[in-house]
């Protein structure tokens, strides 16, 4: 009982600190302190997972979330010096329209939400927190498996790798994206090998 | 474990996604605007744990899988595409990248 209390407890702290943290990345001036706040964000919704009884979910989403994602995110940052390019107050109309557009999905959402029976309530069954049954159905071919959308994301993980590594060359080749021929001023060096650039 | 109750995580879940989408919308910097997505595709995978979790079912579990692939291709992808970005354009405003060029 008092266990079952601490969790619930639990759960409505991480969720408003987590929220918080949501709002400060969106509402945040500063790029860095953005970036500490979705981490603080991911990591939160690693403990709901441990409270939802999927330890393996909340190990992958520390590992890939925080220790990869967010750590792209700080590499990004560092590499386009942004710190120096502050954005601006957004416009009226562009704050309205977004809070606006935010709102009316939520509404949408939580009236589908509430309005729908969730009736398959099997509140006697154990959850399955063991990483067994993933993997199983992972790689299951039957009619409950997911091996087909499992080789497909394989497959599109590889291609978004390649993908990344082909747009982030440092001198593409001349049909390439973000070049048109070298006539725009930005560019004009990347078509040239860098021995022939003025300036790297 | 019935002490978080769906509902309420699902409710969660919905308010995360909602906060990312206007912050998608509202941000300017391209940085800020792959954050907001961050937090919306973890907001997704919150919602399939949560429903997963009661109904007791790994499927919840598994399509946190997909979405985490897919969040970590998205973003492999987004920042080399930011990179080519800021060396085009000098600057990570997106609205810089409005008009077509043939």
């Amino acid at each position: 009982m008092i266990v079952q209390a601490t969790h619930t407890v639990l759960f409505y702290l991480i969720a408003a600190l987590a929220l918080v943290m949501a709002l400060s990345v969106v509402f945040s001036r500063k790029l860095l302190r953005a970036a500490i706040a979705l981490m603080g964000v991911l990591a939160l919704t690693a403990g709901l997972y441990i409270l939802l009884g999927a330890e393996f979910l909340a190990g992958v989403q520390v590992l890939v979330y925080v220790g990869g994602i967010v750590v792209l995110i700080v590499f990004a940052i560092m590499l386009t010096r942004s710190s120096d390019l502050l954005e601006d107050q957004p416009t009226l109309p562009r704050a309205l329209l977004g809070a606006f557009v935010g709102l009316v999905f939520l509404v949408m959402s939580s009236a589908v939400f509430f309005s729908s029976p969730f009736q398959a309530d099997t509140s006697g069954a154990q959850v399955t927190d063991d990483t067994v049954a993933i993997g199983r159905s992972l790689l299951d071919y039957g009619p409950k498996g997911y091996v087909l959308p499992f080789e497909i994301i394989s497959l599109l993980l590889l291609a978004a790798a390649i993908g990344g590594i082909v747009i982030a060359r440092k001198i593409p080749a001349p049909s390439q994206p973000f070049t048109s021929g070298g006539d725009l001023p930005g560019e004009a060096d990347f078509t040239q090998p860098r021995s022939q650039r003025e300036e790297a | 474990m019935a002490s978080v109750p769906m509902e309420h995580a699902l409710v969660l879940a919905a308010v995360l996604f909602a906060l990312g989408l206007a912050g998608l919308l509202v941000r300017r910097n391209i940085i800020f605007m792959l954050m907001c997505l961050e937090i919306m595709f973890n907001a997704a995978g919150l919602a399939f744990v949560a429903a997963g979790a009661r109904w007791a079912q790994a499927d919840g579990q598994v399509m946190f899988m997909m979405i985490l692939t897919v969040a970590a291709a998205e973003v492999a992808v987004g920042l080399a595409l930011l990179l080519g970005f800021y060396h085009h354009f000098k600057t990570l405003d997106a609205d810089a990248a409005e008009g077509m060029r043939g």
